[in-house]
């Protein structure tokens, strides 16, 4: 014999359980990109790759390469700090969509949209700490890299990284990138990585699985 | 040698207007809409370089200043259906469940500088998050026009610092360990009956004085809930309740009335002001 749920209730438990209940998801893996900010020459192949893979019009940029450039002769420096999106581990982006249209996959942390449920509130583009949402104003809904999550899938790399004609970009485990143990052509020999660059948002914000082989003078002492 | 020279100049000259007339080739409309066209650009990068979008003067642009070319930060409303068939009115986040979530779903600019809620307990300006800064600036600091190096007021890729901005409001639950509860607040609130205000109501209790907030309303609101029998509720809509950054905000210690004399040990780190541009200043006579 069963007991008669009264739904009543159960409705109301429901609703006090998710308004109280936001934990982040614990990946099996954690996926992220490095960047070697010494050795870009910021040709910009992968922006373009991502826009053309994605099919973006003009003014959303999902991969973004910065030129920083300063200081006074003879003293001057530039160098290239490229971002997309970082795949947190605690993303803020997430709990902020109202519609559940990002989550974070928990056998490789990508953290993916589903821009079809989007009702363009653009929480998401004020909360994420290193500009990763990316208005699309012509159809009034968010976008964003997933770490070309098909071609992840298809066992290939992410198209920016495809197109890197430097080989300075890369993807993999965040914490053999972070450790140096990660084989790839964006760190160098003598190279170390970094987990923030000068003028960066600060990582502790969210945990943002990104490393770079920094420039001496975008070091954050 | 210099016959070569010659033939490049010539080309280079019969090149130029070549190149020129094919551009203009390319354009469409009448002369009259080009000129309009060059007009609207030159009026574009104008309003771009305006002063009002750099320091100092942006610290005392009025929203009415902002809003005037800005107009679509208030004029845009999400969409009613998402383009998979979702509609706005039916999707509410774990957040909006709430009892101190009211009215329906808005846009975040909306949310925080339109909605009854945001008039009620807040003084946001466009300027209290957006500081302004040279446009061909990727990074603080590097154009020839920049603030100094060490100004925070955006990070790579943003135009608004989350950390001097968003943090405020939406950081962890402000070290319960510091206040030496027992546990986190979800675990030990019911020991409080829900009530910030059963210790606040002695202790820390300067807050609130930011030219940002209006800490008369915030007040009055935690009493009301108080009174209602969900103290917290109120005061985690912005203490952790809806805690993006994993994070707290290091808020200034201002010493209460009757505290004693210098700095405890939980407040070592902390600012003992909040920044200059937010202090509260008496209007002058």
């Amino acid at each position: 014999m069963t007991n008669k749920l009264d739904m009543k209730k159960v409705k109301v438990a429901l609703e006090r359980k998710v308004a109280q209940t936001y934990e982040p998801v614990k990946p099996a893996m954690q996926f992220g990109f490095v960047h070697n900010n010494v050795d870009c020459i910021g040709c910009r192949a992968c922006e373009i790759a991502c826009k053309d893979k994605n099919g973006l019009p003009p003014g959303p940029r999902f991969r973004r390469v910065m030129y920083i450039e300063g200081g006074t002769y003879p003293e001057v420096f530039a160098y290239k700090v490229n971002m997309s999106c970082n795949h947190c581990a605690e993303p803020a982006c997430l709990p902020t969509c109202p519609t559940g249209a990002i989550w974070k996959r928990t056998k490789d942390g990508i953290v993916d949209i589903d821009s079809t449920l989007c009702i363009g509130c653009r929480r998401c583009e004020a909360a994420c700490p290193y500009g990763a949402p990316q208005w699309n104003p012509k159809e009034q809904i968010i976008q964003k890299c997933n770490l070309c999550v098909d071609e992840i899938d298809a066992g290939r790399k992410p198209y920016c990284v495809m197109a890197c004609m430097m080989r300075v970009l890369d993807i993999g485990p965040i914490d053999k990138l972070w450790d140096g143990s990660f084989k790839t052509t964006a760190i160098g020999p003598h190279d170390e990585t970094v987990r923030q660059v000068k003028n960066m948002a600060n990582p502790e914000l969210t945990k943002p699985s990104i490393a770079f082989v920094p420039h001496r003078k975008g070091k954050v002492k | 040698m210099s016959k070569r020279y010659a033939i490049f100049g010539f080309i280079t000259a019969a090149l130029i207007p070549l190149v020129a007339l094919l551009a203009g080739c390319g354009k469409t409309g009448t002369p009259e809409q080009q000129a309009q066209e060059g007009l609207d650009s030159k009026n574009h990068l104008r309003a771009t370089y305006d002063p009002l979008h750099f320091k100092p003067a942006i610290a005392n642009a009025t929203n009415e200043q902002c809003l005037a070319c800005h107009r679509e930060v208030l004029e845009d409303r999400v969409r009613s259906v998402s383009m998979a068939g979702v509609k706005a009115e039916d999707t509410k986040a774990w957040y909006q469940q709430l009892t101190t979530y009211k009215g329906e779903q808005d846009t975040f600019h909306r949310r925080h500088l339109e909605t009854p809620m945001a008039k009620e307990l807040m003084n946001l300006q466009c300027n209290t998050c957006h500081e302004g800064h040279d446009p061909r600036e990727e990074a603080p600091g590097s154009s020839a026009t920049a603030a100094a190096q060490d100004d925070r007021g955006f990070t790579l890729r943003k135009q608004v610092n989350p950390e001097t901005t968003c943090l405020k409001c939406h950081g962890q639950f402000p070290g319960w360990e510091l206040m030496r509860l027992p546990g986190t607040w979800d675990e030990v609130k019911h020991y409080f009956k829900n009530d910030c205000l059963a210790c606040h109501v002695s202790t820390r209790t300067q807050r609130h004085q930011v030219n940002y907030l209006k800490a008369d309303a915030i007040e009055a609101a935690a009493v009301a809930a108080k009174e209602g029998g969900h103290g917290a509720d109120v005061c985690m809509g912005c203490h952790g309740g809806r805690a993006w950054y994993r994070i707290p905000y290091p808020y200034a210690r201002n010493p209460w009335p009757e505290m004693p004399e210098g700095t405890p040990e939980w407040a070592t780190d902390r600012p003992t002001h909040s920044e200059s541009r937010f202090i509260k200043t008496e209007p002058k006579p």
